[in-house]
């Protein structure tokens, strides 16, 4: 038996597929199902690879997903759903698949958007595709309530097998397409796509998708991060980006750069407001660790808080979810 | 109160524990027996408890606060921040975040 940390990492897994090990979970799961074990499986590098060749498959047949996915995933629900009781269940949601569900439930809603997006010149194009991209088993991407079954359900072991060593697929009557792991993830603590110098998602063939900290940004924004000045950070119509730019000048290096004063200071730290066009003001708190780094130095960082805040332990305290009463650390490091 | 890094842990009165937390089941330990108030999946550094006690998940959102059961103290550890003792007791453990306009998100160091 797996846990949920297992699990996590199959999420996130990048680099080829065991391409032998996810074509032996493949045909369990149709032996499980009662199907006959498909003629023919095709890889693909990518989901929009893949999405495109079920499209064009020839003489696949019927999607088989219903048989192979769906109904073993429903039965097995009811079945743990009615051992453990409703209570139960919920426990034992919260401490498997709940952990998983949200990252892995917008990664999957991204690359959708991803494929979509590729095709946006062809609209008829994406119209019909769209309906076989929500088709998929997402192999890698269904880790959630893959964690949620691990060890207790044997009619499973199937689509856990593909799902530790491949991407999404699609299982017809006659074939199945199946799609490679990414190459590259990238990702910010909270499990956003994130990354400044390159794709923060990308596959074999080249399909990719660009964020920063969870936010879409087209490839050429990425480039030009490296040559930022706050004239051209101010001069920026769209808030989203900017507030991206922001982030990646650093808003101690905006503060210095532009001659910002400080709001207030106290115990806490020191409260900095920068005015923007257009835009509601970006209130940061400076805070001082409290424990020394190694070469005895004391690394200070800046965290955004509500434009209202009027005091520096204010925002402190709002970071935590507190009011500037109930903030009182007896000790701090 | 106790601060350290981005992890805010904060006395809860014993008889301010919600109903059912007492007897819910607590989260795992890691391979090195602590339990885990928060993990930087960059760095891999954690703000850990070491000592006996339980951690349990609020119902709410993954992120949302866990309660802290320490019924002899503990010792919360980082590998960038001096250690905290704590005393013994319910503790609630609060994740730092940091405001976007439009939404919220969590710090981590």
């Amino acid at each position: 038996m797996n846990d949920v940390n297992t699990w996590r990492g199959v999420a996130a897994a990048t680099g080829a597929a065991d391409r032998a090990a996810a074509e032996r979970g493949v045909r369990l799961a149709y032996r499980t199902a009662g199907l006959a074990e498909p003629e023919r499986i095709i890889w693909a590098d990518s989901p929009l690879a893949g999405v495109t060749a079920a499209r064009s498959l020839d003489g696949g047949g019927r999607s088989v997903r219903d048989a192979v996915r769906t109904r073993p995933w429903a039965a097995e629900r009811r079945r743990m759903h009615d051992a453990l009781g409703p209570a139960g269940w919920a426990a034992h949601w919260n401490t498997t698949g709940a952990r998983l569900w949200d990252t892995t439930r917008a990664l999957a809603e991204r690359i959708r958007g991803g494929v979509l997006d590729s095709l946006a010149g062809k609209p008829e194009e994406a119209a019909e595709l769209r309906p076989v991209l929500l088709d998929a088993v997402l192999g890698q991407h269904d880790a959630a309530w893959l964690a949620a079954f691990d060890g207790r359900s044997e009619p499973l072991e199937g689509l856990a097998a593909v799902a530790r060593h491949a991407g999404w697929w699609w299982p017809y009557e006659n074939a199945v397409v199946i799609c490679e792991r990414p190459t590259a993830l990238h990702r910010d603590e909270a499990g956003r796509l994130d990354r400044s110098d390159g794709p923060a998602l990308a596959y074999p063939d080249g399909f990719a998708l660009y964020a920063w900290r969870g936010m879409p940004v087209p490839a050429e924004f990425l480039d030009e991060l490296a040559s930022l000045t706050p004239e051209r950070i101010r001069g920026e119509s769209n808030a989203e980006l900017r507030r991206v730019m922001l982030e990646h000048y650093g808003y101690d290096r905006f503060l210095a750069d532009s001659g910002a004063k400080p709001v207030h200071r106290d115990e806490t730290g020191i409260l900095w407001r920068i005015a923007l066009a257009d835009d509601e003001d970006v209130v940061t708190v400076e805070v001082v660790n409290s424990t020394p780094e190694p070469d005895g130095t004391s690394r200070t960082y800046w965290l955004r808080v509500p434009p209202t805040t009027r005091t520096a332990k204010e925002g402190v305290a709002w970071t935590f979810g507190l009011s500037s009463d109930a903030y009182e650390p007896v000790r701090q490091t | 109160m106790f601060r350290q890094g981005d992890v805010l842990i904060m006395p809860v009165a014993e008889e301010s524990v919600p109903a059912g937390i007492a007897e819910a089941a607590g989260e795992p330990r890691d391979a090195r027996g602590r339990l885990i108030l928060a993990l930087g999946e960059v760095t891999g550094h954690a703000h850990a408890v070491t000592g006996r006690g339980r951690l349990i998940r609020e119902p709410g959102p993954a992120d949302g606060p866990m309660l802290l059961h320490l019924p002899e103290g503990g010792r919360v550890v980082h590998e960038e921040h001096a250690a905290i003792p704590l005393p013994r007791g319910w503790f609630r453990v609060v994740r730092q975040r940091e405001y976007l306009p439009g939404s919220v998100r969590i710090v981590a160091d």
